[in-house]
């Protein structure tokens, strides 16, 4: 399947650290291994004897079922950190994600309200960042993760100069 | 760009030229709560009086002293807590700039940039139309800030701050009037701005709402449910049920007497403030939209409508999406409860003076009503009929130079437009059975707002060409747009009145 299917053509994506796909991991084992935890405990007490129900069959298939979305999450995640992309045009940032759903969205320098800079704890280990842009519009829900600390740094100088230069209302 | 234009803090302004409102407000906010200590106190009474004891017990001299007491007490420290906010409230309207101060103990100061002030209602809630007083509601485009309200004014102050603030959010007070502006940096104008001139633009007459009433989805499933009890009652010979459909009825009927309420009398206008809309039958309101205000229109149309040819039309308005109270929300955003096609061709030449096209008429007709590509409308291509089997015909977008417009559904129809200049950004959105018919998604952020404009199922290769050139002709919109194209196209009779105006400062068109 070609992934860059949607994205305009003729534009050379910036893509973010690879190191990145280590702060996804994290996550994942944050969000998924308890799951898959949680998920497992009947199936260790029916074994037990403790609990009569639930029947053994579905106390093993729904860890087991979880556990195969949560390894497939796993296998995805390097990909969907290679499909993240970002490219500063004359007049507008292009930001693009995703394999399977993908986005492509243009937030035009004039129209940021303002950018911001989120780091977590796994991030910020790895020396990276959270470049996050804001407008009007509650809907532009444009962020780039894991950008190296300096490109992040620069890039939020460069977008909030450019944007004081374009800068229109509403 | 600073985003927060009003802000709070601890002030020590200096008296002169702040102005209370009218002293009665508190009374007319609190009425509820004066109300219900009468209440509280006069039960007793009544309730002897009705049974033919003697009003006065044999008891009550030894408890009269702590009645009387405790209930004066009440009432003064009520009194006094209304007396006490308004005095500590006050504002004040000059420099470019809005300020409110309020609060004994905790101060409240919020100010707010005249140039940014999206749109002003009146509202006449019906004590305070008694009274003939009413509240100045203004939203200014900030970060999740909510509305400024000054409650109350007498009506015909309210006018005069409304007027005053729009003479001088346009720029027209600042220069046609310089000795006023410079007199009025003490808080009033000396010379008073006078209303703008409007011109009825159309209203809709109650027949008409009372008939999109009973024509409403809700009243579809109101039948539908009276049909279902009605047969279960019979299957079931279970009479007890009607029983608990009284609450849902209730309820059902307050909800018909609000949007009764709400939309009665209405009527748009036209003035170079921007859109008046007024609407209401005993709480009544005005709402002024300055031009260039609207970030998005949405135009629909229910299947129960399409007989009579009657559409909606709501519109995003920044700052109207903040509001805390959603049936609020939900009647300021309405530009038009019910209307006919021409009503919906005239206000879509307010809110989009220039249309961008030879024939507005034809393209939004094919925007409301049209299937296909006609009217230079681009559907969605054949291949992905699967995917919307009846609305493939009907799904598409159209260019005009100042606008994208964007319909959708077979038989909810409904049709966006977006001016090029309020696109905040855009986005493409692919899912996999979508690239397997190579359709996408395109979406257009506006502030928040009943409209979400999206384009759905578009070919690949349109929609791609569309996200380039809708951001280019964004880009050139910002830079070109101006208010003063917005008065010559819409009402040319205003001219002549009107000469004295300015070109617009290019802050104004701003925000």
């Amino acid at each position: 399947m070609h992934t860059e299917a949607i994205d305009p053509p003729g534009i050379n994506w910036q893509r973010v650290s690879p190191r990145y796909v280590t702060v996804r991991l994290a996550e994942w084992a944050l969000g998924n291994l308890v799951a898959v935890l949680v998920l497992s405990a009947p199936l260790v007490f029916v074994l037990l004897g403790w609990w009569s129900w639930p029947p053994l069959w579905l106390a093993v298939t729904v860890p087991a079922a979880m556990l195969a979305v949560a390894l497939w999450r796993l296998v995805l995640i390097p990909r969907q950190v290679r499909a993240i992309g970002y490219a500063e045009r004359d007049e507008d940032l292009l930001v693009r994600g995703g394999i399977f759903f993908q986005r492509t969205m243009a937030v035009p320098y004039g129209r940021m309200q303002y950018v911001d800079i989120a780091v977590g704890p796994v991030e910020r280990a790895l020396g990276l960042c959270t470049l996050k842009l804001h407008t009007a519009s509650p809907g532009t829900n444009a962020r780039v993760p894991g950008l190296p600390a300096t490109e992040g740094a620069r890039l939020r100088e460069e977008l909030t100069a450019r944007g004081e230069a374009r800068l229109a209302g509403l | 760009m600073p985003p927060a234009a009003a802000r709070r803090d601890a002030t020590s302004a200096s008296d002169d030229g702040w102005l209370r409102v009218h002293p009665a407000s508190p009374f007319v906010r609190g009425w509820f709560a004066l109300a219900a200590i009468a209440f509280f106190f006069g039960r007793d009474i009544f309730e002897r009086a009705l049974q033919g004891q003697p009003v006065f017990e044999e008891g009550l001299a030894r408890r009269a002293p702590w009645l009387l007491g405790g209930g004066a007490a009440v009432l003064a420290v009520a009194v006094l807590g209304f007396v006490l906010t308004w005095y500590f409230t006050k504002y004040q309207v000059s420099g470019g700039y809005v300020r409110v101060t309020s609060g004994l103990l905790f101060r409240q100061h919020r100010q707010a940039r005249l140039d940014r002030v999206q749109a002003i209602d009146i509202v006449q809630p019906l004590l305070a139309r008694i009274f003939g007083l009413a509240e100045l509601k203004f939203e200014v485009a900030d970060a999740g800030e909510s509305a400024m309200r000054l409650a109350y004014l007498k009506i015909g102050d309210a006018r005069q701050l409304r007027a005053t603030i729009l003479a001088r959010a346009s720029g027209a007070a600042a220069v046609a009037a310089p000795e006023a502006g410079a007199a009025s940096q003490g808080g009033q104008p000396a010379r008073p701005a006078t209303e703008a001139p409007e011109f009825a633009v159309l209203s809709v007459p109650p027949s008409r709402l009372l008939g999109s009433l009973l024509l409403s989805e809700q009243s579809f499933f109101v039948v539908a449910g009276g049909a279902a009890s009605v047969v279960l009652s019979a299957v079931t010979d279970n009479r007890a049920f009607y029983f608990y459909l009284v609450p849902a009825v209730l309820g059902l009927a307050a909800g018909y007497w609000n949007y009764f309420n709400r939309g009665y009398n209405f009527t748009a206008a036209v003035s170079p403030d921007g859109i008046r809309l007024r609407y209401g039958l005993l709480d009544t309101q005005a709402q002024t939209l300055p031009p260039g205000r609207i970030q998005a229109v949405k135009v629909a149309q229910s299947p129960l409508w399409r007989p009579f040819g009657w559409y909606r039309m709501q519109v995003n308005v920044a700052g109207y999406g903040h509001s805390g109270n959603a049936v609020e929300g939900n009647t300021r955003t309405i530009l038009l409860p019910v209307g006919r096609l021409p009503d919906v061709l005239a206000m879509l030449s307010l809110v989009l003076p220039d249309p961008g096209t030879d024939q507005p008429a034809a393209v939004f007709a094919a925007g409301l009503n049209g299937r296909d590509s006609g009217a230079g409308f681009v559907t969605t291509p054949q291949r992905a009929w699967l995917l919307a089997p009846f609305a493939w015909r009907r799904n598409g977008f159209a260019a005009t130079e100042t606008a994208l417009l964007l319909r959708s559904g077979r038989w909810w129809r409904e049709l966006v437009v977006v001016p090029h200049q309020r696109t905040q950004s855009l986005a493409l959105q692919q899912g996999p059975v979508a690239r397997l018919f190579r359709v996408a998604d395109l979406v257009l952020h506006t502030t928040a707002g009943p409209v979400a404009p999206r384009l759905t199922q578009a070919g690949l290769d349109e929609v791609r060409q569309l996200f380039n050139d809708q951001s280019a002709r964004a880009r050139l919109a910002r830079k070109r747009q101006t208010t003063e194209q917005w008065l010559s196209q819409v009402a040319p009779a205003i001219e002549p009145a009107n000469a004295g105006t300015p070109p617009q400062q290019e802050g104004q068109q701003h925000g």
